[in-house]
């Protein structure tokens, strides 16, 4: 069976977030903000929480080997800036050490006594946003594929790769389709690796969530995407249809059309391995 | 690997635990009363300092078992008093505000036996047996049943809602007794051992006849290792009180 690993220290697993920062990024969503200032904001939210859960009172677990492509104009790079820009993938205590800044915010909780206290928090930032030029999807695949063959080599026993991939346009650098069939094929002992592809849209259009067939979606574009996508193993299908998606034997990790709510759960559900060493 | 022998003096003959690896922190706990009060508690690892958080649950338990909601906001509140939230990083912070999870599983024993309360919270199995045979578990009855997520008590309220909707002295708690069983014995064990259990109780050898033979430390850890590298059981903190 694949996708059974044991996530622990010893054998971690490997999250890669893949960022379109193109020019169209900049566009206003219905809620007022640009759709790369929303992508900023949920990585960190999502880098946050892989954190929080690593988190021990004794300090950060390396549970997880994290990193972050981003790509736009002729740029393709780790989406990290300061002491982590210089390699790709980093193990997570690193990346709880090394953020831009720390901001303060205030958020309402249960006081445990049938209240709401508000509580002053601390909120690490490691992106903002960036938005310029075209859209290199197929370098930024290559890039992606070259950095987890090397990851798999060195962690053939690991829970494989899960790479989140959000993109809003269509790539200017020829099709990406061929790469990420190369991506899907590296591997580890317990699995190929997982690509999930998420097309992020401000116009009005019918979003369709974890599709299973081709035949769902209307055309050339959206039907690679869905190639190029893994299907759910059966704990993510499962996690996904909790949340109230509807899923089937062979829904895929892609998401057409998401609105904001989908980006959140796209992240949340694809940064869900189970560390079942650790429960 | 050490096991501790938690209760040697013990009117529990036995109480052994093995943590998940010989280096890292056990965090089950386990703590009786002079009255015949028994508490386990299995903290989640991957929480925040959950191995304090069981502490305080099972000290608790063993000192007031009437457990209600403001028994556990005093637990939560005890909890809290441990770390001046403030000061710590931003990334411990985190994680003490998502909280600490953890089983609770408690025995409260009277009239020798004849009535026999059990509580529980989570994935912590008890088991009343009469000889080698299993005459009732509790919470969970099946070993497929430990492969879901067990709901815990936490120290964050958000996610103790679970709790809201249950009537704890019908929902939580199992009413049992010693009476009419020819040779009756009381077990309770952390979700590795009671996997293993409930998986191994169709098998020509009883599963409690196996733990019965469990003398000493050092035999429930060796059992504990050959079971573990036969990948029947799970690893993680492993701990076995058992009233032969």
């Amino acid at each position: 069976m694949a996708y059974e690993a044991e996530i622990s220290r010893e054998n971690p697993t490997c999250i890669l977030f893949v960022i379109d920062q193109s020019g169209s990024m900049d566009e206003i969503t219905e809620a007022g903000r640009s759709k790369a200032a929303f992508v900023a904001d949920v990585l960190n939210k999502t880098l946050y929480t892989l954190i929080t859960t690593c988190s021990k009172s004794d300090g950060v677990r390396n549970y997880f080997d994290v990193g972050v492509i981003a790509y736009a104009g002729s740029q393709v790079g780790s989406g990290f800036g300061g002491a982590l820009s210089g390699e790709i993938v980093h193990p997570i205590h690193a990346i709880s050490e090394n953020t831009l800044r720390v901001e303060e915010r205030k958020k309402k909780v249960d006081d445990g006594a049938g209240g709401i206290v508000e509580l002053k928090t601390k909120f690490p930032v490691w992106f903002d946003p960036k938005s310029q030029g075209g859209t290199p999807m197929r370098a930024a695949l290559r890039k992606t594929m070259e950095t987890m063959f090397g990851w798999c080599e060195q962690h053939p026993g690991s829970y494989p790769p899960t790479i989140l991939h959000v993109t809003d346009g269509q790539s200017t650098d020829g099709t990406p389709e061929e790469m990420a069939d190369g991506l899907r094929q590296i591997s580890t002992k317990d699995g190929p690796a997982l690509l999930f592809n998420l097309h992020v849209n401000t116009a009005a259009g019918q979003e369709i969530v974890f599709p299973t067939s081709e035949s769902d979606l209307n055309d050339d574009y959206s039907r690679m995407l869905f190639r190029m996508s893994s299907p759910l193993p059966e704990h993510l299908a499962k996690f996904a249809g909790d949340k109230g998606y509807t899923i089937a034997d062979g829904s895929r990790g892609f998401i057409f059309n998401g609105d904001p709510q989908c980006v959140v759960d796209f992240f949340e559900i694809g940064t869900r391995p189970r560390l079942v060493a650790d429960r | 690997m050490r096991p501790r022998d938690l209760h040697s003096k013990s009117r529990l003959p036995l109480a052994f635990s093995v943590p998940k690896r010989e280096d890292q922190h056990n965090e089950d706990s386990f703590r009786r009363s002079a009255k015949g009060v028994y508490a386990l508690s299995d903290g989640a690892s991957v929480s925040f300092d959950s191995a304090s958080w069981a502490r305080i649950l099972v000290r608790r338990y063993t000192r007031d078992p009437e457990f209600t909601r403001e028994w556990l906001s005093a637990a939560i509140a005890e909890f809290r008093q441990l770390y001046d939230r403030d000061s710590l990083p931003w990334m411990q912070q985190a994680s003490f505000d998502k909280g600490s999870f953890a089983s609770l599983l408690g025995v409260r024993m009277a009239d020798r036996g004849r009535a026999i309360q059990v509580l529980s919270v989570g994935d912590s199995l008890a088991v009343l047996c009469d000889g080698d045979r299993i005459k009732a578990t509790f919470p969970l009855s099946t070993a497929a049943e430990f492969t879901k997520s067990p709901q815990l008590i936490c120290t964050n309220p958000t996610h103790n809602a679970f709790l809201d909707k249950m009537d704890f002295a019908y929902d939580l708690v199992a009413d049992w007794s010693f009476r009419g069983l020819e040779q009756p014995a009381l077990l309770c064990m952390t979700d590795a051992l009671g996997h293993w259990l409930l998986s191994q109780r169709d098998r020509d050898s009883s599963p409690i006849s196996v733990l019965r033979r469990l003398r000493t430390p050092g035999a429930f850890a060796r059992f504990v290792l050959e079971e573990r590298a036969a990948g029947r059981m799970k690893r993680d903190d492993t701990t076995l009180i058992a009233l032969w």
